[in-house]
């Protein structure tokens, strides 16, 4: 059963802290293999959401589950087949890249060699360097390379191209193709809307706390009557700066 | 085990670290002690009251200071996503995070007390060995309790500088036991509490033994086989001696026959054990329900 179930499924997911709604009655499907981008303003609710999905936080109503799995009661199973790249993270500052990696293989209870990770998002020359010596771009990256630990099955990526240089930036993407190639879900969050475009499958735009639009680029365009040559950054203003009604409906 | 990896990591961020190795410096420092009255209590087994000593003043801080930053940290550092994105229950997380501490403490303070053990080898001759490696169980008894102790205390607070204050006031508290428990007695019953003469009252006893570190001092001093008191080994010999007048709580001192039942001391291990025990209990309530960031 859980193995065709979708990716991600949330259903009428809201969160709330205190009078605050983060999360208002979030629908999501995301299938197997799709790269699906899902995008929304600061404050929009999309690292809330994320934090939902992991079981980093608790849905007030509504029910998550990943890879057919409930992340709460089958935290273990999930994130063994799920990879994070979080948003706003830390990293242990003594500790050198390859130590951060083997950290989750060794919980993921897999044999990936490090190097070989951190090769592949560009750390080649940095593995026994200390993360605290680390720049953001290579925080990033080595995040990415702990993201990557053990093939899994759904990558989660919150902004992956925060504080990446053009190069970093292209490297991200490939992987995320590769990534897509071997079977793998990627559901991402992102600002850099040029690089959604490039990336993903389908797109979803959350607009405080409700996902407002959902789509291809191209069905996005009809929606909100852009022009054929409209950018995702085009469509994205044009979603978020609407009102929405109750219903969800764009005024 | 799951959260062996988890476990590995934070033993070795608490021997890779100079707190850790303090302690151990300042229980030896402090420690080493040798009094006559000390000698006369316990002859050769001196050094095991050297390991007594030590581990009393410095064990709670020392511990409690390298275990309370253990999820608070990583929740200011933002390192707690990785964590909690690991395959892991949040129960699992706790234990590992606990264990790990529990390890490099246990090393720490082991290493301590081998070197006061060799000092006291070389000073005073072989000593009991039993008396020895009781201790030593006893010490990592207390090692455990306040490891679990700080572990609540990172899991209940959202802030560092909050952890900090709890802490402290458990330090607090703890220091000014004896003060606090006297007080609340002589609140209760009326019956004024004079230190050298003290009444023979079991609550107020039990109360006096209920701290960690007062279980950890009745447990040594009964495997020392000095009396049965939450103070150190050579005050409690001192109390005891004929025609001298200390104002120390000791059962013998206060009660004809052993006093009641539940002043035993080994029922000490059990308030250790329910040190450890209550606090992880706390810590996993709390952490399992609800937002872990």
């Amino acid at each position: 059963m859980s193995s065709s179930a979708p990716a991600i499924e949330a259903d009428a997911v809201t969160k709330e802290y205190g009078d605050v709604r983060a999360v208002d009655s979030l629908d999501l499907v995301v299938e197997r293999g799709e790269t699906y981008g899902f995008l929304g303003p600061n404050g929009a609710g999309k690292s809330t959401t994320i934090g939902l999905l992991l079981d980093y936080l608790r849905p007030t109503s509504g029910t998550v589950r990943v890879l057919g799995k409930d992340p709460r009661r089958d935290v273990v199973e999930v994130h063994d087949r799920v990879g994070v790249l979080p948003d706003r993270f830390g990293l242990y500052e003594d500790r050198s890249a390859r130590q951060h990696v083997s950290f989750v293989a060794e919980a993921k209870r897999v044999d990936d060699a490090p190097e070989s990770l951190l090769e592949r998002v560009g750390l080649g020359d940095a593995v026994d360097d200390d993360a605290g010596d680390f720049s953001s771009g290579m925080e990033q990256r080595l995040a990415l390379a702990m993201a990557l630990v053990g093939d899994p099955e759904l990558l989660i990526l919150d902004e992956p191209f925060s504080g990446l240089d053009p190069h970093g930036v292209r490297r991200v993407r490939d992987i995320v193709h590769e990534e897509t190639q071997r079977g793998a879900t990627v559901f991402f969050s992102s600002h850099v809307l040029g690089q959604v475009e490039l990336v993903c499958d389908r797109i979803g735009v959350l607009h405080e706390g409700r996902l407002v639009a959902e789509g291809t680029l191209d069905e996005l365009r009809d929606r909100t009557a852009s022009p054929d040559d409209a950018t995702v950054e085009d469509v994205f203003v044009e979603l978020t700066d609407a009102r929405v009604d109750d219903g969800g409906e764009r005024r | 085990m799951r959260w062996s990896p988890l476990a590995r990591s934070e033993s070795r961020t608490v021997l890779t670290s100079k707190g850790a190795w303090i302690l151990a410096s300042l229980v030896v420092l402090w420690g080493f002690r040798p009094t006559y009255a000390g000698w006369d209590a316990v002859g050769r087994n001196i050094t095991v009251g050297y390991i007594q000593i030590g581990v009393d003043l410095f064990l709670p801080i020392g511990a409690l200071l390298v275990s309370y930053q253990s999820l608070i940290g990583e929740r200011t550092t933002g390192s707690i996503k990785f964590l909690l994105g690991l395959p892991l229950t949040r129960t699992q997380i706790l234990l590992g995070k606990a264990s790990g501490r529990f390890v490099g403490v246990g090393a720490a303070i082991v290493a301590a007390a081998l070197a006061l053990a060799g000092i006291g080898l070389v000073e005073h001759g072989p000593f009991g060995l039993l008396p020895f490696l009781g201790t030593l169980v006893a010490t990592l008894l207390l090692a455990s309790a306040m490891v679990a102790v700080g572990v609540l205390v990172s899991t209940v607070t959202r802030r560092t500088v909050t952890a900090a204050t709890g802490v402290f006031a458990y330090l607090l508290v703890t220091l000014f036991w004896t003060q606090i428990v006297t007080s609340v007695y002589t609140a209760i019953t009326g019956v004024p509490v004079d230190p050298y003469e003290a009444p023979a009252s079991g609550p107020l006893f039990l109360a006096l033994r209920l701290t960690p570190d007062g279980a950890y001092n009745v447990l040594t001093n009964w495997l020392l086989d000095v009396g049965n008191s939450a103070e150190l080994f050579h005050i409690v010999a001192t109390k005891l001696a004929p025609g001298v007048s200390v104002n120390a709580f000791v059962v013998e001192a206060a009660f004809d026959g052993g006093g009641p039942w539940y002043l035993h001391p080994a029922l000490s291990v059990v308030v250790l054990l329910v040190w450890v025990g209550v606090p992880m209990a706390l810590a996993r309530r709390i952490f399992t329900e609800g937002d872990a960031l």
